[in-house]
């Protein structure tokens, strides 16, 4: 019994991970259309400007959450303003902005090999953690602060999208960019800033998973699939539908742990991408 | 003179890569990050036939090409449903997929150490052990693979395939069965790779998962993009470029352990400015 309730805890704090992950994901598909393969690598870089200014700084835990987020933000917006604003003047086809993306997160991923190593390091100060109990399973203070932060920033996202005029403009263009242009909407400014909050929720999101697995260079692949997974599974574009599969996607790939083994955490995630894609490609509440 | 020759063979070995790649990408217009893992999938089969029955090399290549091909055939014909995005990351969990499996079934694959001591093929007293006759080799088995791609590009198979890249809806009414090309395609690209990961893992001795990640797919892609899109001769290009452009990079002398960061660097803005500048390649004919 204590085995399942600490199975539920580890499956949802996974889940808010995976939430705010799949929300910046999401999010930058939404105004975009195509899927950027360098989402994950923006959510590293995140995680390795908080290891800086943690480490090497020396500043505090919170302000260097908010700056790690911040920076995740400014790569993003770099990638958009030096590589996908230029692809979309040329009016080119989605295929040409993938693999510019996946240009992209070979050479960010690369950058932070250079500047940091490519070995592993932990984000977190060595010593006593505090742990609480709750119903037979610990969660630890981290933990408790994933839960918190996902909280929020869904929740802050939700309002912003459902009662700002740049919400309305953001969910406009998600429906139809065409006619969001014939609106007088300034498209391009507004992927702009879609790219700073997305990929600043994705640094948080990089934080989150450093605190929970340590950072190394090569995290951005495997970031990017733990936003892309839930997404798919809930439907692309479709904000509330992510969540849901998020923490969905967190309970399948901890009891699946538990099940077969840990080494094949990877694999689990990928087949139940491959499974949704192949059988559910719209999605559990998407539209088609 | 064997500085020389090593360039020359990793050439052949990659410039099957990218031609096989070339005639799955330019040929279906979708994206295939996988390639590395059915190049691996060869290796593997023929490391292992090779080490643990002392199988003859071109024997074991035969079966790995029948095996990889059998795959590649499945792939197809799974993902076949898919389109665009969702192709592109169904083939990534592909890759990493098949790389857990090669770190996970540790015995039959020994895992992440992977298996050494592959030797060089001999046929009928002959030996391809030396550096120069395996140069041979590796250029005789290219010259096959340029010929049979052009000859299947040239073919009435190839215009169906090419015409399926362009309108798949308008081939399909026309009384074409597009899936049996496509499954079709996909299994003679994947045959080749695999005669590649034969040569490759008879010809360094040694191999490990590290040599087929996701990583090493969009290297592969890389060839495809820089000679051009549907290609044959453009891969070529490709993968003279890509294969030399890490010398060039270690005689501008930078450290050893930062070298093949910055070659990842040079790679990842190669494929950007590529898709903004001349995202048909060098010598495409297509534009993606």
């Amino acid at each position: 019994m204590e085995i399942f309730a600490q199975l539920v805890a580890n499956s949802v704090i996974a889940g808010a991970t995976y939430t705010i992950l799949t929300l910046g994901f999401n999010l930058i598909y939404g105004a975009t259309r195509f899927t950027n393969m360098a989402y994950g690598v923006v959510a590293a870089t995140g995680g390795y400007a908080f290891f800086f200014l943690t480490r090497t700084v020396g500043l505090p835990m919170i302000p260097s959450i908010i700056a790690g987020a911040l920076f995740s933000g400014v790569v993003g917006v770099l990638t958009d303003r030096l590589i996908f604003s230029p692809l979309r003047k040329k009016n080119v086809r989605p295929s040409v902005h993938v693999i510019a993306s996946l240009g992209a997160f070979v050479a960010i991923q690369a950058l932070l090999s250079i500047f940091f190593g490519a070995e592993f390091w932990t984000l977190l100060p060595s010593g006593t953690v505090r742990v609480f109990d709750v119903a037979g399973a610990s969660v630890t203070e981290v933990q408790w602060w994933i839960m918190g932060i996902a909280a929020a920033v869904s929740g802050l996202l939700f309002v912003v999208l459902r009662f700002t005029l740049f919400g309305k403009v953001v969910r406009a263009l998600s429906d139809d960019e065409e006619v969001g242009k014939m609106l007088g909407i300034n498209t391009d400014r507004t992927i702009g800033i879609v790219f700073f909050i997305g990929s600043m929720i994705a640094g948080l999101g990089g934080i989150l998973v450093g605190f929970d697995t340590g950072i190394q260079p090569t995290m951005g692949l495997f970031i990017l699939i733990e936003a892309a997974v839930p997404s798919i599974i809930g439907g692309i574009g479709n904000l509330a539908g992510g969540v849901i599969a998020a923490f969905l996607f967190g309970f399948v790939e901890n009891f699946g742990i538990w099940f077969i083994a840990s080494q094949w955490k990877a694999a689990i995630a990928f087949g139940l991408l491959t499974l949704f894609l192949i059988f559910k490609p719209e999605g559990i509440m998407g539209k088609k | 003179m064997n500085y020389i020759l090593h360039l020359g063979t990793f050439f052949g070995i990659y410039a099957i890569l990218g031609i096989s790649l070339n005639l799955l990408v330019g040929g279906t217009g979708l994206i295939w990050i996988a390639h590395a893992a059915i190049f691996g999938l060869g290796a593997y089969v023929l490391a292992l036939l090779m080490t643990k029955v002392a199988l003859n090399f071109f024997l074991a290549a035969f079966l790995g090409m029948c095996i990889a091909g059998i795959v590649g055939c499945i792939a197809a014909w799974v993902f076949a449903r898919l389109s665009g995005d969702y192709y592109m990351l169904a083939s990534v969990a592909f890759n990493y997929i098949i790389v857990s499996v090669f770190i996970n079934w540790e015995s039959l694959t020994n895992g992440p150490l992977g298996i050494s001591g592959i030797s060089r093929p001999s046929l009928f007293g002959i030996s391809f052990a030396g550096n120069e006759s395996f140069f041979a080799l590796t250029f005789l088995f290219l010259g096959l693979v340029y010929v049979s791609a052009r000859l299947i590009m040239h073919s009435s198979f190839g215009r169906v395939i090419k015409a399926i890249r362009e309108d798949e809806e308008a081939i399909r009414v026309f009384g074409y069965h597009t899936l049996l090309y496509k499954i079709m395609i996909s299994g003679i690209a994947a045959a080749m790779a695999a005669l590649a990961g034969a040569l490759f893992a008879s010809y360094i001795a040694f191999i490990d998962p590290s040599n087929f990640h996701v990583m090493e797919s969009i290297f592969i892609l890389g060839i495809v993009v820089v000679g051009g899109f549907a290609s044959i001769r453009g891969s070529l290009l490709g993968a003279l470029i890509l294969v030399l452009l890490p010398e060039v990079l270690r005689f501008a002398g930078f450290p050893q352990d930062i070298s093949a960061h910055m070659q990842q660097l040079v790679y990842g803005i190669v494929l950007i400015l590529f898709m903004l500048y001349r995202p048909q390649g060098l010598i495409g004919e297509y534009k993606f």
